[in-house]
């Protein structure tokens, strides 16, 4: 009998369990935020949107992504501030630069962190020192490189006390510079890395600082008030110097997963904007519009490869004349990228337009060009001393993602059938692919890509300059080198943008690499909202400015 | 029963140490790095190398790691830097295991009953209807399920919210969705259990004594039949309280799920020897409950393993 009664207190206690208990581990924490509802009704500006790679820090110091930077835009004010390429007055009211070009003088306005402490000068040179720090080993401490000294400080050559930053006093910080860096400006607007921190917070926290949002103080338009539970809500820090500007009352990012579901929810009006994935993006053509982030796809070759035919100039030619651009990008992306013939991303900004409307591309034709190709495998076949195209075999390198697979089949079936030569696949991870073989060169033809962390070309040369880091392709070319250095040391903008388009057009004839494809991000956003702003380097979106139609 | 308890709780802490132990090992041997972006200067990786102790030789990081491990602490997290895996397990566990709860109560109240209904009516109709939920359950994958869950209910009616966790009526449709197939495989085990419990003796005596059909159903056959259906619990208990990868990623839940996947692919060895570790207590936990629940339930058990 009392098992009896046992079993029944047991089979009612599983059944109210069910209905009324274990409610929903609270999400609000202690702000109470309702979620599901928007604020719409309380007559506040809210914008929501969502990201499918969930930031990873919300140190600024310590971001390494686009979407760690995009929040940190939000959250903190640089000495600038730089939207959408337009570079405005931040934290510094005014600033002078010095003839050659290396010694930046800030004069800082009056303003003040989330928490009412006043923002000085020595809140940038304690941050960027920190940056640089091999203590403190931040995966982007390399953007501290133009600081005098910012290498030796990373390599631990130098004591972080040498770095060219010094606040002269709480209101004039003196910055010191490697080389004449046009961009420098440019660059401190819109990378978080160069954002102020507070010592005394970030001492106080220690390994925790910044874990979570309240253990930060902001200085940016908004303060971060929710970073848990995938949640991330923004809302507008009255103390910010500018805080007219700033129409959003709030913003509510959400981390979901799966592109699918995030079109979903925008779909059923929870959230204001929502990338397409691309395998919708024929689906929605006529909904979405489109921005270019700056990031091109191609294929690396290794041109100090055991595979010789790879170190030869008239066959890597030939692998790229062998290509319709056109044809491979309907058959790799169905269609809705920008088949792309050049390294540098057209959209930077040069000489007072685009790049890609001040120089005339001059490359291998978009829609390929079968006899260049074939008379560049003849002599490459003749100098090689190989008899039939069908003796030649590459192998073709790529991570494991869906996309990139069938990116790496096209290219392969593109090459095979032009060239008859044969080419092979071989996938790895992507941390491989990154931690291994491109670092390693432990590969013969490999697809990858860049994107900029600042609007200059150098950051798309670089990648084939000798003593680069990322010069995984091996390539060396003794002019292109000098050429790059160079650029560094030269003062006159029209002249450097020049001597930059030259250098590309050198890494292009010399078939360093195998150009593929600049990608559109195709987007949907709510009617009510304007003021969103796109950017190519380091950040995509730009919400700072938005606002809501009520 | 006190020495068989102790002899189960044994054995499991040795299992979770063999398995930490291989685990941190394998993780080592993984290709690939766990510092990698198409940023990462050599220069900066060393020094991220040395800022999580990657240097030193791999027998002393096994010791630090087994020595922070015994005060239940997991590390740092190498790809969400500032962040605790023990932050992480803490921040999404909840969320897992309340949705795992709801599917499990549903799971099981409604498996056992369709099983129970379908063995009594072996061969009928009704039999048949439950045994093709039980086939369907088991053969549409779980993403497909929840897809179309939400596409339906969220998006088509727009009676139920599409995605996120933020109260009851978020909880319905991942909740079902996880659900199906556990409800699926309880119903069928139970189906089966039943039918081989009515040949029994005890079921015949029972029958021969003028027993109701009813009593025989309640009091005999189900007692018995619902043995097998706890075996599988066990493990079933584990896997669903402790997240899963696909439902949460369809309804944007902030569980763990992804993380088992996630820290792979990142080979992130902080996080994912967390990962196991977490799990595999969990799951060796579950284990010894069915164990010492078999003990209770059925004395032969106890006496059966020396």
């Amino acid at each position: 009998m009392k098992k009896r009664i046992l079993a029944a207190l047991l089979t009612l206690a599983m059944t109210a369990a069910m209905v009324t208990g274990c409610s929903t581990p609270s999400t609000g924490g202690d702000s109470g935020e309702g979620g599901g509802d928007s604020g719409a009704a309380s007559g506040e500006k809210v914008f929501r949107y969502a990201t499918n790679t969930e930031p990873t820090t919300l140190d600024p110091t310590k971001g390494q992504s686009i979407g760690d930077n995009e929040i940190q835009h939000a959250i903190t004010e640089g000495l600038t501030r730089n939207t959408a390429g337009e570079v405005k007055p931040g934290i510094a009211e005014k600033w002078e630069i010095s003839d050659d070009g290396l010694t930046y003088t800030f004069h800082l306005r009056d303003s003040k962190w989330s928490d009412g402490e006043p923002i000085k000068a020595a809140d940038y040179e304690f941050s960027w020192k920190r940056l640089v720090d091999p203590e403190t080993a931040s995966p982007y401490a390399f953007i501290g490189d133009y600081l005098k000294n910012g290498y030796a400080v990373e390599t631990g050559e130098k004591d972080p006390s040498e770095l060219g930053v010094k606040a002269v006093d709480d209101k004039t910080l003196e910055v010191t510079l490697e080389n004449p860096t046009s961009y420098f400006l440019s660059l401190i607007g819109s990378s978080g890395q160069y954002a102020p921190l507070r010592q005394d917070i970030v001492e106080k926290y220690g390994t925790d600082f910044a874990a979570t949002a309240d253990k930060n103080v902001y200085s940016g338009p908004f303060k971060m008030t929710k970073s848990e539970n995938n949640e991330y809500i923004f809302e507008k820090n009255e103390n910010y110097w500018d805080v007219d500007s700033i129409k959003l009352d709030r913003c509510e990012l959400s981390y979901v997963e799966k592109p699918d579901t995030q079109l979903s929810m925008y779909e059923a009006g929870d959230l204001d904007y929502v990338m397409v994935p691309s395998a919708y993006v024929p689906d929605y053509q006529d909904k979405a519009e489109k921005f270019m982030n700056g990031n091109v796809d191609f294929c690396y070759i290794n041109s100090q490869s055991e595979n010789k035919v790879l170190q030869n100039k008239d066959f890597r030619l030939a692998l790229n004349y062998a290509i319709s651009r056109k044809e491979y990008n309907d058959l790799a992306n169905t269609g809705i990228y920008e088949p792309f013939n050049g390294l540098v991303f057209p959209g930077l900004q040069a000489k007072g337009k685009t790049y890609g409307e001040t120089y005339e591309m001059k490359s291998y034709p978009i829609e390929g060009d079968q006899e260049q190709a074939k008379s560049h495998l003849d002599a490459a076949m003749k100098e090689l001393n190989i008899a039939s195209p069908g003796d030649i075999e590459i192998e073709l390198t790529t991570t494991d993602a869906e996309s990139s697979k069938k990116i790496a089949e096209v290219i392969q079936e593109l090459w095979q059938k032009s060239l008859g030569i044969k080419v092979k696949i071989r996938q790895v991870t992507y941390s491989e692919i990154y931690g291994n073989v491109f670092p390693e060169h432990d590969f013969e033809v490999g697809y990858g890509g860049w994107g900029a962390d600042y609007d200059d070309p150098y950051s798309y040369v670089e990648l084939f300059k000798g003593d680069s880091s990322y010069n995984y392709s091996q390539f060396v070319n003794k002019d292109l080198d000098e050429l790059l250095v160079a650029t560094q040391k030269e003062t006159d903008t029209d002249k450097r943008m020049d001597m930059l388009k030259e250098a590309e057009q050198l890494i292009l004839d010399e078939g360093a690499f195998v150009p593929l494809q600049a990608r559109n991000i195709f987007y949907m956003l709510d009617e009510d909202t304007t003021g969103i702003n796109f950017y190519y380097c380091s950040l995509n979106i730009d919400w700072v400015y938005a606002d809501v139609a009520q | 029963m006190l020495k068989y308890v102790t002899k189960r709780v044994v054995a499991a802490i040795l299992t979770v140490f063999a398995l930490v132990t291989i685990v941190f090992f394998l993780v080592r041997l993984m290709p690939g790095e766990p510092f990698t972006s198409a940023k990462l200067t050599k220069e900066v990786a060393e020094n991220m190398n040395s800022y999580y102790g990657f240097d030193k030789p791999i027998l002393e990081q096994y010791f630090t790691y087994m020595g922070n491990l015994l005060h239940g602490n997991f590390g740092y997290s190498m790809k969400y830097t500032n962040k605790t895996v023990n932050y992480i397990i803490g921040q999404t566990f909840p969320f897992s295991a309340d949705l795992g709860i709801r599917a499990l109560c549903l799971a099981v109240s409604i498996g056992l009953v369709l099983g129970i209904i379908a063995a009594r009516n072996r061969g009928k109709k009704l039999d048949f209807a439950c045994v093709l939920i039980a086939i369907v359950g088991t053969s549409i994958p779980d993403f497909i399920m929840g897809a179309l869950l939400q596409y339906f209910f969220g998006i088509k009616w727009g009676l139920l919210p599409v995605a996120k966790y933020l109260g009851f009526e978020y909880t319905i449709l991942p909740a079902c969705a996880l659900a199906f197939y556990t409800l699926a495989s309880v119903s069928r085990i139970m189906r089966s259990s039943m039918l081989e419990v009515t040949s029994q003796d005890y079921i015949k005596t029972a029958r021969s004594k003028g027993l109701s059909e009813l009593r025989i159903t309640c009091k005999h056959q189900i007692r018995n039949a619902i043995m097998p259906v706890m075996t599988v619990l066990g493990p079933t208990v584990a896997s669903v309280l402790t997240g899963t990868f696909v439902i949460e990623a369809i309804f944007a839940i902030p569980g763990m799920g992804k993380y088992y996947v996630e820290s792979v692919n990142n080979n992130d060895y902080a996080m994912i020897l967390g990962m196991t570790v977490f799990y595999g207590c969990f799951l060796v936990l579950c284990n010894l409950i069915v164990d010492i629940l078999y003990g209770v339930a059925d004395p032969r058990v106890r006496i059966g393993k020396r």
